[in-house]
Order: structure tokens, then sequence, then C-alpha cells
């Protein structure tokens, strides 16, 4: 199901593809900068479709952490997005770490390498553990759980729901259904 | 009568609790529908509120990811679906984010503008929320089975109401209907039972007129009868009468003396035929039949023929010499030729002439010998059509109190019960002629002339005879009589004198009158019987109705009025110890 499903969602992005670009234009900046904001306002709302294991799960009140790895393509924009937006009771902060030693805490990373390390490195060091993992194909072609990519100039995102459960993650379908292609499960 | 005309006079004719009947289940069938079609549309309502919750929970992400692709995806998920008119995904700003519409036109861009909507369609609108956030909304139109197929789908329903009703209404026709021919039946029989009544009324007001007519004719004919009988009787007293006066004058001549003594004894002869055709005629006499000769009756009848069919009509008669004896009741005989003789005097009103004839018919194989006797006249003739009838009982063509119609009747049934045959022959203004075939006898007839004569050659017994008679001077006539005779009479005017006579003289014979108070004669008879068995006894009567029925009990009965000779013959017969017992020796004379 998964490319025909992407392909009439291409279609549908075709037809939609005005509005979005006036909305995109309405954000400071040129193409890739626009391309940059859209991700920067998906990362924040990813957290509503992704159930964490128990021990993971931020408690009532506590923030959910939004990490940046690597190097930070977002800048305050996404300091911005995630202030406008809560999950249900929890705020969510953003952290900004260098590499993953640290990143025992954060809930969503954004992943990119950097000179010194690759993407790939930093998701091996992120493996195993309970954190939502994004990278975006303009950084290459190493993956997380959630990859961006520009479809017909409109951000759009793969998701590997069996990298996901490896991590105890649950994504819901509801995102699924949203993605350009879902890896799914075994 | 226009056919709903026809219609409506028809379902007058439905009775009220079958029309009631099929209205409540039309009401009924009607109520189904109403309630099932607002049920539909309630389940619609409830599945297009379903249909925009489950949109709103499947474009949740695409809205919060501003992916109106996939919202479009969502939406056109719907399509399947054909009730779904329109499907709208709008965002939290109320701006259209996907959406279709079937017909094809544009949807409204915003929330806030009102879609073009049909009168059927139902709407249904669902927030889009994510963590009790809305988000977006979702708006649905549903347009519902087309009427059509819903009715299609109530027709069955409208089928078995329309059949129910249909039921009913044939039901309650058909009750009208029978109930109607119910009613008529019996206002049917209501009117025969009339009808048999007011019948029986009129039968039994006819039979009342029918016997009142008769009684009418009885006694039209009874005064007939008496008139004829006093005019014919008073001719012949006249004669008597005027014959007694003058034998009784003095210094009468012995040739006149003889002469009007012989007019007197013929006259009374006379007399005594009338009254024994009479008798005959009312069927009075034992009705036996005896063997005798045709002429000799026929010419027994001239003096009644000739009294009764008057003196317009003159009588012919054509007798064969020689004919065969025939076997037949004399009276009855009598009776016949009377009867086709008033017919034919009637027949002849201006006057004629009515013929007897005898013959001897040609014998055939069917019968044996047989004699014709025609009486025939020259009147005016029956018609053909008439003359198969005029055998008919009551059939006449005389004037009411005029005829009875039995009289060929009679005929007819004498002809037959003696063994022959009667035929009528006649054209109109020729005459009529009946013949009555009568067969042939191998007795021989009594010759009472001969016997007569062989009886008086013998000497004649004298004795003592006992004279019983309540009327004296009948009594004392005998007396004289018997005196002539050469006998010694005793009188004695009651049984009771009689019996006590008997027992204390000698007596030889008794001589007694049949009616008579207190002891009749028979009754007399039978005492004397007992104390003298070997006593002849001679019954004398004018008329007796008993011995008519029950007979004389073989004892010699002297009708009255009797002659001498008769008187003799029937006393020296019953005095003879030899004498042949001869229940009845008729004393009448003979013309």
């Amino acid at each position: 199901m998964p490319p025909r499903r992407a392909s009439s969602a291409r279609k549908a992005a075709r037809r939609l593809a005005a509005p979005l670009l006036l909305l995109a234009l309405a954000q400071p900046g040129g193409a890739q900068p626009l391309a940059t904001a859209v991700k920067a306002a998906f990362l924040p709302k990813f957290a509503r479709y992704v159930d964490w294991p128990p021990q993971a799960r931020p408690a009532a009140g506590e923030a959910l952490q939004l990490c940046i790895i690597g190097s930070d393509p977002f800048g305050k924009v996404i300091d911005a997005a995630a202030a406008g937006q809560r999950i249900g009771d929890n705020p969510i902060t953003v952290r900004r770490l260098a590499t993953a030693q640290f990143a025992a805490g954060c809930h969503i990373a954004f992943v990119r390498g950097t000179a010194g390390r690759s993407t790939s490195r930093l998701l091996q060091a992120l493996r195993g553990m309970p954190v939502l993992t994004v990278t975006d194909a303009h950084d290459g072609s190493a993956r997380g759980m959630i990859h961006f990519t520009l479809a017909d100039g409109r951000v759009g995102f793969h998701v590997d729901a069996a990298a996901a459960a490896r991590s105890r993650l649950s994504i819901s379908s509801r995102l699924l259904g949203i993605a350009l292609s879902v890896r799914q499960k075994s | 009568m226009t056919p709903f005309n026809r219609l409506v006079a028809r379902w007058r004719s439905v009775p009220a609790t079958a029309a009631f009947l099929a209205a409540v289940l039309l009401l009924a069938g009607l109520g189904i529908i109403f309630q099932s079609e607002r049920a539909y549309h309630d389940q619609k309502v409830r599945e297009a509120g379903v249909q925009a919750e489950i949109l709103a929970a499947s474009v949740t992400a695409a809205l919060d990811f501003s992916d109106a692709a996939a919202a479009q995806e969502s939406v056109d998920a719907l399509r399947v679906n054909p009730q779904i008119r329109a499907a709208i995904v709008y965002d939290g700003d109320g701006r259209l984010v996907a959406g279709f519409e079937r017909s094809g036109s544009a949807l409204p861009p915003r929330l806030a503008d009102v879609m073009p909507r049909e009168e059927s369609v139902i709407m249904a609108t669902a927030p889009v929320i994510r963590d009790a956030e809305g988000v977006g909304t979702v708006r649905l139109s549903l347009v519902p089975e087309p009427l059509s197929r819903r009715l299609a789908r109530y027709s069955l329903i409208a089928l078995f109401v329309v059949m129910a009703v249909l039921v009913a209404a044939v039901l309650g026709l058909a009750h009208r209907v029978l109930g109607r021919a119910n009613r008529e039946l019996e206002e049917r029989a209501g009117a025969l039972a009339d009808a048999n009544r007011e019948l029986k009324v009129q039968i039994d007001e006819r039979a009342k007129a029918e016997e009142q007519l008769r009684q009418a004719q009885k006694m039209q004919a009874l005064g007939q009868l008496t008139g004829g009988i006093a005019h014919d009787f008073n001719n012949l007293l006249t004669v008597i009468q005027g014959s007694a006066d003058i034998l009784q004058r003095p210094n009468l001549t012995e040739e006149k003396r003889i002469r009007f003594a012989g007019a007197i004894s013929q006259t009374a002869a006379r007399a005594a035929a009338l009254t024994s055709q009479l008798l005959s005629f009312a069927r009075r006499q034992p009705l036996k039949p005896e063997v005798l000769d045709l002429n000799e009756q026929v010419l027994g009848m001239a003096d009644l023929l000739d009294r009764t069919i008057g003196e317009r009509v003159q009588i012919s008669l054509q007798l064969a010499p020689t004919l065969c004896a025939i076997e037949v009741d004399p009276t009855q005989l009598e009776s016949a030729v009377l009867n086709i003789a008033v017919n034919a005097r009637d027949a002849m009103a201006e006057g004629g002439t009515l013929t007897i004839r005898t013959a001897e018919a040609e014998g055939n194989a069917e019968r044996g010998r047989a004699l014709m006797l025609s009486i025939s006249d020259t009147g005016e003739g029956i018609d053909p059509e008439m003359q198969a009838r005029v055998f008919e009982p009551f059939f006449t063509t005389k004037g009411v109190g005029k005829g009875t119609g039995l009289g060929l009747s009679q005929v007819y049934g004498f002809a037959t019960q003696s063994g022959g045959d009667v035929f009528i022959e006649s054209a109109a203004g020729e005459g009529t002629t009946i013949t009555i075939m009568l067969p042939c006898s191998d007795k021989q007839a009594a010759a009472g002339e001969s016997s007569r004569k062989s009886r008086s050659e013998n000497p004649a017994l004298v004795g003592r005879i006992l004279v019983v008679d309540d009327n004296e001077d009948v009594g004392a006539f005998a007396e004289t009589l018997l005196g002539e005779l050469g006998h010694q009479v005793v009188r004695a005017t009651t049984g009771k004198e009689a019996l006590r006579l008997a027992a204390e003289t000698r007596v030889d014979a008794v001589f007694t009158d049949v009616v008579m108070p207190e002891m009749g004669g028979l009754e007399l008879a039978e005492k004397l019987r007992e104390q003298r068995p070997d006593l002849p006894v001679i019954l004398t009567t004018g008329f007796s109705d008993r011995i008519v029925t029950s007979g004389s009990g073989g004892l010699p009965v002297i009708y009255k009025p009797y002659r001498l000779e008769t008187l003799a013959e029937a006393l020296d017969k019953a005095m003879r110890p030899d004498a042949e017992p001869d229940s009845s020796v008729d004393g009448r004379a003979e013309s």
C-alpha cells in the first residue's frame, strides 16, 4: 500500500502546493529557510503521536525534552515552535547537545552530524534508548525513526516504525497515515 | 354511470365494520411506514455524525502537520459511500483544507460560508480535537437513500396492507351480498307463503261456491223431476179417477164396465212402469247383470222415452229381428239409453226424429260377436273437437243448471264395464249417432212369458194367509185379492199382532209389508222363522232402502204396485215345498 498511497499524496500535494507555498512564504527567509522553519514547527508536534515506555515518559507537569544533537540548523525558530506547543500537561523544552553522551533525558532528538561525528554515528549512539530520532535527507542518507525529506517542494517525512519499536516507542497510526512512507515493524 | 360513481356505489355497499377494518389497516400501514421513515432518518443523522467524527479523528494528524494531501486522502476514503454527498475539512482558522463535493460544485472556502444544501440532505459537523483543543472542523453532508428506493422498500408493506384491505373489503362485500341474498330469499319465502295462503283461501271459497252450485243444481233437478212426475202422474190419475167414477154409475153396460176397468188397469200399469224407471234412473235398485234380449229392453223403454223426449220428437225403432242374448245390468242399460235420448232431445229443440237401431255387429278377431245399439238424432250435431270430450265426466255444452255433464260419462262407463264400447259419429247440421257395442252372451235370455204360462197350468194351491200391513186400505185390498184367489185371510196391522196370530191360529203363509213402524217385515220374518221355520213368508214393498242395500235374506219380494197374477204366482210358488227359491219376483206390469 505505501507506494500507491505515497503517489496519491504527491498528487494531492501538487494540488495543494499553492496554499502551502503561501503558508511558507509567510515565514521569513527563502526556500531553504522556509523548509527549515516547517521542520522546526513539525518537531515538537511529533511528541503528540509517540508513546514512550513508562519509565521514559515525562511525568505530569514535567517538560518533554526536544534535543538537537550535533549541529543546530534551526536556531531560534525551534525554540519558538517548542514554546507554542504543549503536549497535554507537558511543556516542551529544547536542549542542544553536541554529542549523544548526555542524551539520556531526551524524548525527541533531531540528529545532524558534524564534521567530527557523522549522523550515523550519532544515531548509533542513541540506539536502544527510548528516544524518537529525527533526521533530515538534506543532511545525508542516514535515517532516524523519522526522516524529513522535501518532495515536490513540500516537507514530508518517512517513518521507520520498526526502528521505533526496537527502542520501545510506538508511533500513532495517525502519524503513519500522513507519512510519505512507513517501514513497518516486522 | 362513470367508473368512479360505480366505485362509490360499490364502496357504499361495504359494511361499516369492513370499512373500519380497512381504514385501521391503512392507518397501521401508514404508521409503520412513517415510523420506519423516521427511524431511518434518525439513523442517517447518527450515521452522519459518526462518519464526521471518524473523519475528524482521522484528519487530526493531517491538520496538525498541515498535510492537506493526507487530509484529502482521508476525505476521499469516504467517496465509496455513495450517500455522502460532500465531506469538507477546515483547519483551526476555519480555512478549507480538503474535501470533496460529489456534484462537482465548488467547496465553500471557509467554515463560515454556508454550504448550498438541498432539502433532504443531512448535515453533520464534528470538531477536530487534539488534546482537548480544536484544531479544525469536519463538515459532512449526507443524502439519504433516494425516496424512490425507500418507497420500493416500503412497497412490500404497502402491498401487504393493500392486500389486507382488499381482503377485508371483499369479505365485507361478500358478507353484504350474502346478507342481501338471504333477505331476498326470506322475502320470497314470505311472499310464497302469502300466495299460498291466498290460494288456499281461494280454493276454499271456490269449493264452497261449487258446493253451493251443486246444491242449487240438485234442488233445480229435484224441482224438475218432481214437477215432471206430478205432471205424468196427474195425467194417469185423471184416467184412473175418471174410469172409476164411470164404473160407479148404475146401469152400466157390461161392455162399458170391461172397457173402463181395462183402462184403469192399463193406466196403473203405465204408472207402475214410470215409477220403476224413476227408481232405476236413480240407481236405487240392486245392480246386477242379467241375461236379456236387447230388443225386448228397447221396446220396454218405449213409453218412458215417449214421455221423456216430448211430442216434438218422433221415435223410430229399427230393430233387427233375431239377436243374440246379452248380459248387462238392465237398469244401467235403461239409464244409458235414456241419457242418450235426453241429449238427442236437447239437440233437436225444433223437433226431429230419434232413431233407435239394433243390429248384430260383424265379429272380428279382437272381440267376439257383439250387438250394436245405435241412437241417432237429426239435431245440430257436435263439433269434431268436442266429440272427443263428450264422454268426459262433467263435460257439458248445456247451460248452467241444465245438465250435470254426467249423462254420456255414465254411457261410457256402462259400455266399457259391460265389456263393450261406445262410439260417437257426428257432423255439424247432420245430427249425431251414438253407438253402444255390447258383447253377445252364450246364455239364453229368460223368457218370462213362457214360464208364466207353464206355471198357470198347474192347479193352484189355496190356504190360510196372514196378511200384515200397517196401512188399513192396502191390507184390505190384499185381503180382497187373496179372497178372489180362493185363500182364507187373517189380517194383522203390526208385527207383534202377526206373531201372536201365527202362534195361536193355523197359518199356511205370511204376506207382509216390509216398511212398518216398530217391527219391520224382515224382522218379523226372522222371528217367524224361529217360531215356524217351515212357514213361507212373502215380502212386499213399494220401495225399501234396506232390501236394495242388503237384500231380502232369500225371501221372495213382490214390488208394489203388483197385479193379481203376480201375487197368485208368488203365493203358489212359496207354498209349494219343492219350489225353487226365487228371491225376487218382479210384480210390475210389463208394457
